[in-house]
């Protein structure tokens, strides 16, 4: 008991290491970054200037603000994946930690909590400005619905979508062609996770009750279990040569 | 004559396969603890990919690797513990300093304590002639202290091995003679076993005291630097 204790603290400093690293890797080149969000931006402002040419600057239904918002994070994922393994690999510094005595499944682990984090800050700036440039027709909600809306709306489907992005950034890393194999293999991973996600968002920014997006909550949770665990079931073959 | 007791590494039957292409077919050797190793050979001959199954980048196809009476396969977290190496392909994090570097690989291994930590690299800065660089990140330095950095990285967890795979390439002859000065006095005075490969063929035969000749992935001569005549060695190729 004390023994697994012990492994676990260790477990557990080691993934903090690897992630700080990451964070501090990640600061000192902010400019990827603010071209991740650049991007953004710029897609959020093409698709509403597109949206109000037709519909002559009304607010924008609140479908369609979702789905907007959705295909542009997922977008952004794949810039994500990139710097996940196949930029390190490429680098030569993920050999510098498999050569170390860290276990696979913390080095994956760390990632994914690295892709989550830099997901969610790249989200909140682009809901931030969507709001103001979309204009969508969202319903007044208080502040208990809104909390429930970022936490289940928005943290679920991170979450659920860091795991796959994760998985595929492992799987695609050492293939030849990794922008044709990258995008490929994240296709039929998230596809089954796209309606349930639109839809979730769609419920809850329209006030709708628990009981109405269980079904929803409860396929994303169960897709990121699944994911998770054949991350690591896998973690051993998929950073080995 | 090896003593078993002194034998720290054994290499049997160790195979590399990529579908009918063997990149290491059937290789065995061993090596005594404080001794350097010179594995050279022509391109293609599997230096690199026998360094890379040493060091635990790479699996073998077939065979078994022993280190310190631990089992590759079953124990493979704690050979990793004592083993360095340094490849063709930098480990080191271009933004970070060398002390954000150095620190990081301090805690991966799980050794990192801040004052012995603190005194290691003082120690190690100064030995290398980094003391005036150990707060600049390394996309500011030369290649040749990168490679400096690369073995003080290499260092950090007290190693009993250390794995090198083509470590003078890139660097001019000064830099060469530096380093291999700074590679004898570390097996002198850390007690470290070596196992280099290059294709610079007159470096190992001045510091290696055994030699692995591979051809084609197999062993085409093991044996002392002094039973291999030097004007025959390329014959061996």
């Amino acid at each position: 008991m004390k023994n697994k204790k012990k492994t676990a603290k260790s477990g557990l400093k080691l993934f903090m290491t690897i992630l700080q690293k990451d964070i501090k890797s990640e600061i000192r080149q902010v400019n990827d970054i603010f071209s991740i969000i650049l991007f953004g931006v710029i897609s959020i402002f093409i698709f509403s200037s597109a949206y109000n040419t037709i519909n002559l600057g009304g607010m924008m239904p609140i479908e369609i603000f979702i789905i907007q918002i959705w295909l542009i994070i997922f977008f952004t994922l794949i810039f994500i994946m990139i710097k996940l393994f196949v930029q390190e690999n490429e680098k030569g510094t993920l050999d510098g930690l498999t050569t170390s005595p860290v276990s696979n499944a913390i080095i994956l682990t760390s990632k994914v909590v690295f892709c989550f984090i830099l997901l969610s800050l790249i989200e909140f700036v682009l809901l931030l400005f969507s709001f103001f440039i979309s204009v969508p027709s969202v319903q007044a909600l208080n502040i208990n619905e809104f909390l429930f809306y970022i936490m289940i709306g928005i943290v679920l489907p991170t979450l659920d979508i860091s795991i796959c992005g994760t998985l595929v950034s492992a799987l695609s890393m050492y293939s030849k062609n990794k922008s044709f194999v990258l995008p490929l293999l994240l296709f039929p991973i998230i596809l089954p996770i796209t309606s349930p996600i639109i839809s979730l968002n769609i419920k809850l920014l329209e006030g709708e009750l628990i009981s109405m997006v269980v079904i929803e909550i409860l396929f994303l949770v169960a897709h990121a279990i699944l994911m998770f665990s054949i991350l690591i079931l896998v973690s051993e073959e998929l950073l080995s040569e | 004559m090896s003593n078993f007791d002194t034998i720290l590494l054994e290499c049997d039957n160790i195979s590399k396969q990529y579908g009918f292409f063997f990149a290491l077919n059937k290789i065995s050797f061993h090596l005594d603890e404080n001794s350097i190793l010179g594995v050279i050979g022509a391109n293609g001959a599997g230096k690199t990919t026998l360094i890379r199954i040493l060091s635990g980048l790479m699996s073998p196809t077939s065979g078994t690797i022993v280190i310190k009476g631990r089992n590759y396969k079953t124990d493979a977290k704690h050979i990793k513990q004592i083993i360095g190496t340094i490849t063709d392909r930098s480990f080191l994090y271009e933004e970070l300093t060398i002390y954000e570097n150095l620190k990081f690989y301090s805690k991966l291994y799980s050794i990192y304590n801040k004052n012995e930590f603190k005194e290691k690299i003082e120690r190690y800065a100064k030995k290398f002639n980094l003391s005036d660089w150990i707060f600049e990140p390394i996309s500011n330095l030369s290649t040749g202290m990168k490679q400096k950095v690369e073995i003080i990285r290499s260092l950090i967890h007290n190693p009993s091995i250390l794995l090198l795979d083509e470590p003078f390439s890139g660097l001019d002859f000064t830099t060469i003679k530096l380093l291999i000065k700074i590679l004898t006095e570390l097996r002198e005075k850390e007690n470290l076993t070596l196992i280099i490969a290059t294709h610079k063929i007159e470096v190992v035969q001045e510091i290696s005291d055994t030699i692995l000749i591979l051809k084609n992935g197999k062993i085409s001569k093991f044996a002392p630097k002094n039973e291999i005549d030097r004007s025959k060695i390329e014959s061996y190729f």
